[in-house]
C-alpha cells in the first residue's frame, strides 16, 4: 500500500522524485542555456591564426599573459572584490540583525530607506561621488572603487542577512541574555557563529556584485595598471575585435574566479530567502 | 514572524522583573541603533549625500565639475518635451516587462522542474546558475560573437534553415528582441533561486496530500504552488523590475543603445547625457524621474503584498 502511494507520487506529484526522462530534458535545456558560455571556451582553446597546432591548445592564454596586463587586472579585481565583499558583510550583518529582530516605526523607516536606496541607479551617484572621492584623493584607486561597490551591494546584502537571521530561533539569544550576556555580546558570540552559511552567502553576493560591475570601474579607473578585469578586458576587446581567441582567453580568466567560488561553495549560497523575508516585513 | 516575536517577548517578561526589563529595553534600543550605525553611516555618505548633490545638480545647467547657473525645473521640462526621452521610456518599459516576466516564467518553471529528486539534479541546479554568475562583460562578448555580424553563428544558422538573412543587432526590431532575450538569459537564474526557496518553504506533505486527492501536476501548480508562493513571487517581480530599469551594462555592452537608438533605455540615455554630452543636470533629471516612478510603484506594490492574504 505504502509502495503504491510512493509510485503514484513519482508519476503525478511535483514534490517527489522524477526519473531519467527529466534528466535528459534538463540536460538539453542546460546545454542550450549554457551554449553562449561553451562558445567562450571553444574559442579560447582554438589555435591562433597561422599556428601549426591543430586541436585544443592553451597558446591564446600564453599570448594574452605575455602581451597584456591581464594578470595585473586579475589581481586588481581580486583585491577590489575581496575588500568590497568584506566591507559589505561588516555593514550588512549587524544591519540584517536589526531588520530581523527589531520592530517599530523607526525600523520600518530604516527598512524603507534601504529599499529606496536600492532603487536609485548608480548613474545618479557617480558624479557627486567622483567629486567627493577626488577631494579625498581616492579617484583612480582600488580603495575608492571598493567603497562604491559596497554601496551598490549593501541593500540586497542586508536583506540576505535578515532572511538568514529570520530562520534562527530567538530562544538561543534569549538564553544568553538570561545568563547575563549583553545583547551585542549575544549577537557576536551566539548569533553570528550560528550564521556561517548566511555570512558566506552574503560575502559571495558582495564579491559577485564587485566582480561583475562595469560602469563604476569604467568611470573611476584611469590608469592602465589600476584597471580591473572588466575595464581591461573591454579595452582589449575594442582593440582586437576580430581576434576572438585572445579576447576569449581573457574572458575565461575573468569568469574563472566566480565560477570556482560557486563550484566550491554553492551549497552555502542562498539568495532566495529574501523573497519571504521582505514579504513578511 | 511578528507573532513568534511577541510570544518570545512574552516568555521573557515572565522571567525578568519589571525594573530590570525597563533597563534592558533601553540597552536593547541602544544596541540596535549601534548595530544599524555602520549601514546608516555608509548610506549617508555614499548614497544620501551624493543624492542631495545630484538633486542640486539637476536644477543647474553646469558641466561635469562646475555646477553652473540655477535654472529651476528647466532640465525636467526639457527632458519631458524630448522625444528621445519618451522613446527611451517606452523601450525601458518593454525591456522591464520582458526581463521580469520572461525570466520569471523560465526561472520559476525550472525551479519546479528541479524540485523533485532525479539523477543529476544537483549538478543542473548549479550549472543553470552560470548565466547569472559569469560577468556580463564576458557574456556580452560571447553573445556578440554569436549574433553580431551576418557571418556569425546564429545568422548563418537562420539562413541555412531558410529564415533568410536576419540582422540580430543591426535591425532595430531584432536588436530590441535580442537585448530582451539577453536580459532574460542573464536574469532567469535569479528567479530560479527565488522560486526554489519559495518551493522549499512548502511542506512536502502538502503535495502528497494533493496527490492522494488525485490532483495532477498542473492542478498542483495552479492551486497549490502559485498561491502559496505568491508573496515571494510578487517580491521577486518588484526586485527584478528594479534591477531591469537600472540595468546599464546589459544594454550598453551588447548594443551600445543602437541601432539608431532603438535599444536606448532611460539609464543608457542618462549615462550618455552625463558622460558623452556632458549635461549632468539633464542626465540626473532623467534618472530622478525614472526612479521616482520606480519607487512609487514598488512601494505601492509592497503595501499590496503585505496587506494581501493568500
Amino acid at each position: 500500500m505504502a509502495v503504491k502511494a510512493v509510485t503514484a507520487s513519482t508519476t503525478v506529484g511535483i514534490g517527489k522524485s522524477a526519473g531519467w526522462t527529466r534528466t535528459i530534458v534538463l540536460a538539453l535545456v542546460t546545454l542550450i542555456a549554457l551554449s553562449p558560455i561553451l562558445v567562450i571556451f571553444g574559442l579560447a582553446l582554438r589555435p591562433r591564426l597561422y599556428s601549426d597546432v591543430t586541436g585544443p591548445t592553451l597558446e591564446t592564454f600564453v599570448y594574452v599573459i605575455r602581451n597584456t596586463d591581464i594578470l595585473v587586472w586579475l589581481k586588481n579585481s581580486l583585491i577590489v572584490s575581496v575588500i568590497a565583499s568584506c566591507l559589505a558583510l561588516f555593514v550588512a550583518a549587524p544591519a540584517g540583525y536589526v531588520l530581523s529582530r527589531a520592530r517599530g516605526g523607526a525600523v520600518s523607516l530604516y527598512s524603507m530607506l534601504i529599499f529606496i536606496i536600492q532603487s536609485f541607479p548608480i548613474v545618479v551617484f557617480i558624479i557627486p561621488l567622483f567629486i567627493m572621492l577626488s577631494r579625498l584623493g581616492l579617484v583612480d584607486t582600488l580603495a575608492g572603487v571598493s567603497i562604491i561597490y559596497v554601496a551598490s551591494s549593501v541593500s540586497v546584502a542586508c536583506w540576505m542577512m535578515a532572511a538568514y537571521f529570520d530562520g534562527i530561533p530567538t530562544d538561543l539569544e534569549e538564553a544568553a541574555w538570561i545568563d547575563g550576556c549583553s545583547m551585542f555580546g549575544a549577537f557576536l558570540r551566539i548569533v553570528l557563529p550560528n550564521s556561517l552559511p548566511g555570512i558566506l552567502s552574503t560575502a559571495i553576493y558582495g564579491f559577485l556584485v564587485a566582480w561583475n560591475d562595469y560602469l563604476v570601474a569604467l568611470v573611476f579607473l584611469r590608469t592602465d595598471s589600476r584597471f580591473t578585469l572588466p575595464v581591461g578586458l573591454q579595452t582589449f576587446f575594442q582593440q582586437n575585435q576580430t581576434d576572438w581567441g585572445p579576447v576569449m582567453a581573457c574572458a575565461v580568466i575573468m569568469l574563472a574566479p566566480p565560477v570556482i567560488i560557486f563550484a566550491l561553495l554553492n551549497r552555502f549560497f542562498s539568495i532566495g530567502g529574501i523573497g519571504g523575508s521582505l514579504a513578511g516585513r | 514572524m511578528a507573532e513568534a516575536h511577541a510570544i518570545s517577548e512574552g516568555r521573557r517578561l515572565t522571567r525578568t522583573s519589571a525594573a530590570s526589563r525597563a533597563g534592558a529595553q533601553t540597552g536593547r534600543k541602544a544596541t540596535m541603533i549601534g548595530l544599524a550605525m555602520p549601514s546608516i553611516l555608509l548610506m549617508a555618505l555614499i548614497n544620501a549625500y551624493p543624492l542631495g548633490f545630484a538633486l542640486v545638480q539637476s536644477v543647474h545647467n553646469g558641466g561635469l565639475l562646475r555646477l553652473g547657473k540655477f535654472i529651476g525645473f528647466r532640465n525636467y521640462l526639457n527632458v519631458l518635451t524630448d522625444p528621445a526621452f519618451w522613446s527611451a521610456a517606452s523601450f525601458t518599459l518593454l525591456f522591464t516587462i520582458c526581463g521580469v516576466f520572461g525570466s520569471w516564467l523560465i526561472g520559476f518553471g525550472l525551479a519546479i522542474l528541479l524540485k523533485p529528486q532525479f539523477p543529476g539534479r544537483n549538478l543542473f541546479k548549479v550549472l543553470l546558475l552560470l548565466p547569472w554568475i559569469v560577468p556580463i562583460v564576458v557574456t556580452s562578448m560571447s553573445w556578440n560573437w554569436l549574433v553580431a555580424t551576418p557571418g556569425s553563428l546564429l545568422p548563418q544558422l537562420a539562413e541555412t534553415l531558410g529564415f533568410g538573412q536576419i540582422l540580430f543587432l543591426a535591425d532595430p526590431t531584432m536588436a530590441m528582441i535580442t537585448v530582451c532575450l539577453f536580459k532574460i538569459w542573464i536574469s532567469y537564474p535569479f528567479m530560479m533561486m527565488m522560486g526554489a526557496a519559495a518551493l522549499e518553504s512548502i511542506d512536502n506533505s502538502v503535495y502528497e496530500a494533493a496527490t492522494l486527492d488525485g490532483a495532477n501536476s498542473r492542478q498542483q501548480i495552479r492551486y497549490i504552488v502559485l498561491p502559496m508562493t505568491a508573496r515571494s513571487t510578487y517580491i521577486s517581480w518588484i526586485l527584478m523590475t528594479m534591477f531591469s530599469v537600472n540595468d546599464f551594462a546589459t544594454i550598453y555592452l551588447l548594443t551600445g543603445g543602437g541601432p539608431v537608438n532603438a535599444t536606448t533605455s532611460l539609464i543608457v540615455l542618462a549615462y550618455r547625457s552625463v558622460f558623452q554630452d556632458f549635461l549632468p543636470g539633464y542626465g540626473v533629471a532623467i534618472s530622478f524621474m525614472m526612479t521616482i516612478v520606480l519607487v512609487a510603484l514598488s512601494l505601492l506594490l509592497f503595501r499590496q503584498v503585505r496587506k494581501a492574504k493568500f
